[in-house]
């Protein structure tokens, strides 16, 4: 007994050194610079290229414009306060499923929420938002009130075989941390920046990647199952985090780890 | 093999020093890995050589490697010497090769 | 350390060591699978010199990250002093990854045309490594510069 509670301290302790490695374990500054400094030559511009193309010949700016009710001047604007409710869906979307409507009602297939396609074409439209800060309206209407309230709930929900919630490594209080050398980042700070920077080329991935797509991964990772992409509890977490680092300048497409 | 070149900063001038960025979309199997779902070594596929030429003059020769991070980005000088074409001929070892080019205009 | 924090983190840590694959053992080092195109640093190194000496020098410069966020993306920016000129210019720069299997990642052919000796890329490593950088001078002599850089895997996927 007395040897267990024993062991049981060590392993405490073994796990402790691993969420607070010594800061020599993780990147120095100039490091941070040379990563920082990629994102100059981001081989997802490529991506974003494709999906430009993609985009002129599926759907277009005008017609896009025309499906959200708003000018192609204010098209970068209104890009930048997704999700957000369109009328013309009755509810609360996300960019690419706005895509997906605006497809359709250009008689033209409509990629799914998962394809290359919908990651490429999406990854190009918010970049024509570049610059301009996220602005979500959490509470413009009943429809964002409902959606922020419930993706909060989704965020701190702990769900799966070990009973994590987003809000297990992205808390305020256990931000910082370090996972494995990685700090838990803070979803809603500028250096963070999450909302803002995806879609994101992952290196470990060699790919870009959607936001909504990246939430799912966590999900997997942590062994909850995963939300459909552009269910209600999907778009309501997009809600929710988009709003915590409301604000912040957009960049896309962003480069991750 | 979809490619990019990207020249910095945007203005110029004759004499000055530029970098030339050469990016491509290239899965560049190193020959080592094993399919997830078949357990069967991928064939080695990377980029094995990238050339520069500027108005049809060589101006840089690669010999490039598996061992160049996946959709591969090559980054080099050139002191822009006259208005022209800069060229890059990128093949691979299964023999796809791509030719992209990009307009060098100095001003002033 | 909070007890309420402390139990977050280690539902975290304990979530994410079941899942991220572990670093190669032993006995995966055995069982490893030789790439095509297999070479030494010392064998690579001989090809590119012809066994001329290889002096470590300031005028080249390296620079990568000390820690690498991931293995599979690691920047790496080579300069050498030169006046590039047509009778003193670096003839060529090449890129070494002592320990990976093939330990070869660029061999960079210049022209004074290039105004600078200059070449940067990201490339692949499979362990914590020095990664080396020759600078081949157009005097038929050889310049090194080199870096060590940890691989770390880290992070939720």
């Amino acid at each position: 007994m007395h040897k267990l509670s024993i062991c049981t301290a060590l392993f405490s302790l073994a796990l402790c050194g691993i969420l607070n490695a010594e800061e020599s374990m993780s990147m120095n500054a100039a490091d941070k610079a040379m990563y920082a400094e990629m994102l100059e030559n981001n081989p997802a511009a490529m991506d974003i290229a494709e999906g430009e193309e993609l985009f002129n010949a599926q759907i277009g700016q005008e017609a896009y414009a025309k499906m959200l009710g708003v000018s192609v001047k204010d098209l970068p604007k209104t890009i930048a306060g997704f999700p957000r409710l369109v009328k013309a869906a009755g509810k609360v979307v996300t960019l690419s499923q706005s895509l997906q409507m605006a497809a359709a009602q250009q008689g033209k297939a409509v990629p799914k929420l998962e394809s290359k396609e919908m990651v490429k074409m999406s990854g190009y439209v918010k970049s024509l938002a570049n610059d301009l800060k996220t602005n979500i309206d959490v509470k413009v209407n009943k429809q964002m009130e409902e959606m922020v309230v419930l993706g909060k709930h989704i965020f701190e929900e702990r769900r799966g075989g070990r009973g994590l919630s987003c809000n297990s490594c992205h808390s305020p209080d256990i931000i910082g941390s370090r996972l494995r050398m990685q700090e838990l980042p803070d979803l809603g700070a500028p250096t963070t920046a999450s909302a803002s920077t995806w879609h994101a080329y992952r290196m470990t991935q060699s790919a870009m990647v959607s936001f909504d797509k990246r939430m799912q991964q966590c999900m997997k990772n942590a062994l909850l199952a995963e939300l459909p992409l552009g269910s209600k509890e999907m778009v309501a977490l997009e809600v929710y985090v988009t709003n915590k680092g409301k604000g912040n300048t957009i960049q896309i497409p962003g480069l991750k780890r | 093999m979809k490619t990019l070149i990207k020249v910095k900063p945007k203005d110029y001038k004759v004499g000055e020093i530029v970098k030339i960025d050469f990016m491509a979309m290239h899965p560049m199997e190193s020959g080592m890995r094993k399919d997830k779902d078949t357990g069967q070594i991928v064939p080695a596929h990377f980029i094995n050589e990238v050339n520069f030429f500027f108005n049809d003059k060589m101006l840089t020769k690669m010999v490039t490697w598996e061992s160049l991070s996946v959709n591969p980005v090559l980054s080099i000088s050139m002191k822009v010497s006259a208005t022209g074409t800069l060229k890059v001929l990128a093949k691979d070892n299964k023999g796809d090769n791509v030719e992209s080019s990009v307009a060098i205009t100095p001003k002033g | 350390m909070e007890r309420r924090s402390f139990l977050k983190g280690f539902g975290a840590v304990s979530a994410c060591v079941a899942l991220v694959p572990t670093i190669a053992s032993a006995a995966d080092e055995a069982k490893k699978v030789k790439g095509p195109n297999e070479m030494s640093v010392e064998s690579a190194l001989n090809a590119i010199t012809g066994g001329k000496a290889v002096t470590p020098s300031s005028k080249v410069s390296l620079s990568a990250p000390e820690i690498a966020e991931n293995g599979a993306v690691v920047p790496v920016k080579v300069s050498v002093e030169s006046p590039m000129s047509a009778n003193d210019y670096v003839k060529a720069i090449h890129v070494l990854a002592t320990k990976n299997n093939n330990s070869r990642c660029a061999n960079v052919y210049l022209t004074p045309a290039n105004g600078e000796a200059t070449f940067a890329t990201r490339i692949k490593l499979g362990s914590t490594q020095d990664v080396l950088a020759v600078a081949e001078m157009s005097n038929g002599t050889f310049l090194s510069a080199k870096q060590n850089v940890k691989v770390t895997i880290g992070g939720c996927g």
